[in-house]
């Protein structure tokens, strides 16, 4: 027997649905979470390369903070848009953190060349700075602003190399 | 959906993950939920509040803190305990609107049928009114 209030479902995939609800005007893209600014969890990681990365060494620019793992099939299809909005954005100033989470040089220098092959990829080896982020899911993106604090997170992939998306990234790097 | 114990192995090797991980998986039941809110308020995922049961009563969830002492009894590298923890539902999240997350519920392997009751509250405070949702008979999958 199934019972349901404003739900439909099919099989174990639930999909909760409240039609008659006023929809709240939105500001942001979808998908876009304004958080009560928070200072960003230490990350110094190293990247595929062995070379080590600070977080703090990106004071002064905002940050796209990004976790992600091959196995995830969200992250899958949002890598090459993070990719396009990259090779856009990074010539103006944007700075990007892409962190992957638990696996090896192997696993993460194969899945980089199908799928996103300029991106310098950060090794979080045992998962633990990803857990310190505490990240609602995978893949994660949080946007850290100039002073170092997480000031928005992502829902999910997002299409990052859209115009609302590259509207929005553009329009925080605009000096205030 | 629940996974078949072939299925979940081939995931988790395909991770790495060592045979004595494996093996211990193979022996649970798998159930892969996907939660989508397509309302436009917050909906909370409360996995702790989920209540599972068979003819038995009540079956308990196997938890992240089961899986922890688990696998720290085992040594497994923390690469794959934070992989496996990413691979379950999230035991409580608000999920916003338009929010999609999915991921594994590990219950004991049983060839009993499993009741599952589901109530997800409502709004940022949870003052909103709750949604509940039952499945009977939902079964641990096998091999072909």
């Amino acid at each position: 027997m199934i019972r349901a209030h404003h739900l439909w479902l099919v099989l174990l995939w639930l999909s909760l649905t409240s039609p008659g609800m006023a929809v709240e005007p939105m500001e942001l893209p979808k998908g876009i979470l304004q958080l009560d600014p928070y200072p960003s969890p230490t990350t110094e990681l190293k990247d595929l390369d062995g070379e080590p990365y600070n977080l703090k060494e990106d004071k002064g620019a905002w940050v796209f903070v990004h976790f992600w793992a091959s196995w995830c099939g969200p992250c899958r299809e949002e890598m090459p848009a993070i990719q396009n909005m990259a090779n856009t954005l990074q010539p103006e100033g944007f700075k990007l953190a892409m962190i992957n989470t638990a696996e090896d040089e192997d696993t993460v220098f194969s899945f980089l060349s199908a799928h996103a092959p300029d991106v310098r990829p950060l090794m979080d080896r045992d998962g633990q700075v990803t857990e310190k982020w505490q990240p609602r899911g995978l893949p994660a993106t949080y946007l850290v602003d100039p002073n170092g604090q997480v000031r928005y997170q992502a829902l999910g992939g997002r299409a990052w190399d859209t115009p609302p998306y590259l509207t929005f990234l553009r329009d925080l790097m605009k000096p205030r | 959906m629940p996974r078949p114990p072939q299925q979940i192995a081939a995931f988790y090797e395909a991770r790495g993950f060592g045979k004595p991980m494996i093996e211990k998986l193979k022996q649970q039941c798998f159930i892969t939920v996907w939660v989508h809110n397509k309302s436009s308020h917050v909906i909370w995922l409360e996995l702790p509040q989920w209540r599972f049961s068979n003819t038995n009563g009540v079956v308990e969830r196997r938890d992240r803190h089961y899986w922890k002492a688990v696998w720290n009894k085992m040594q497994i590298p923390l690469a794959h305990q934070s992989t496996f923890r990413w691979t379950l539902l999230p035991e409580i999240l608000d999920f916003q609107p338009d929010e999609r997350e999915g991921g594994n519920i590990i219950l004991p392997r049983d060839n009993k049928p499993i009741q599952i009751q589901a109530t997800f509250p409502t709004r940022t405070d949870k003052s909103g009114t709750p949604i509940t949702v039952s499945f009977n008979n939902i079964q641990c999958a096998i091999d072909p």
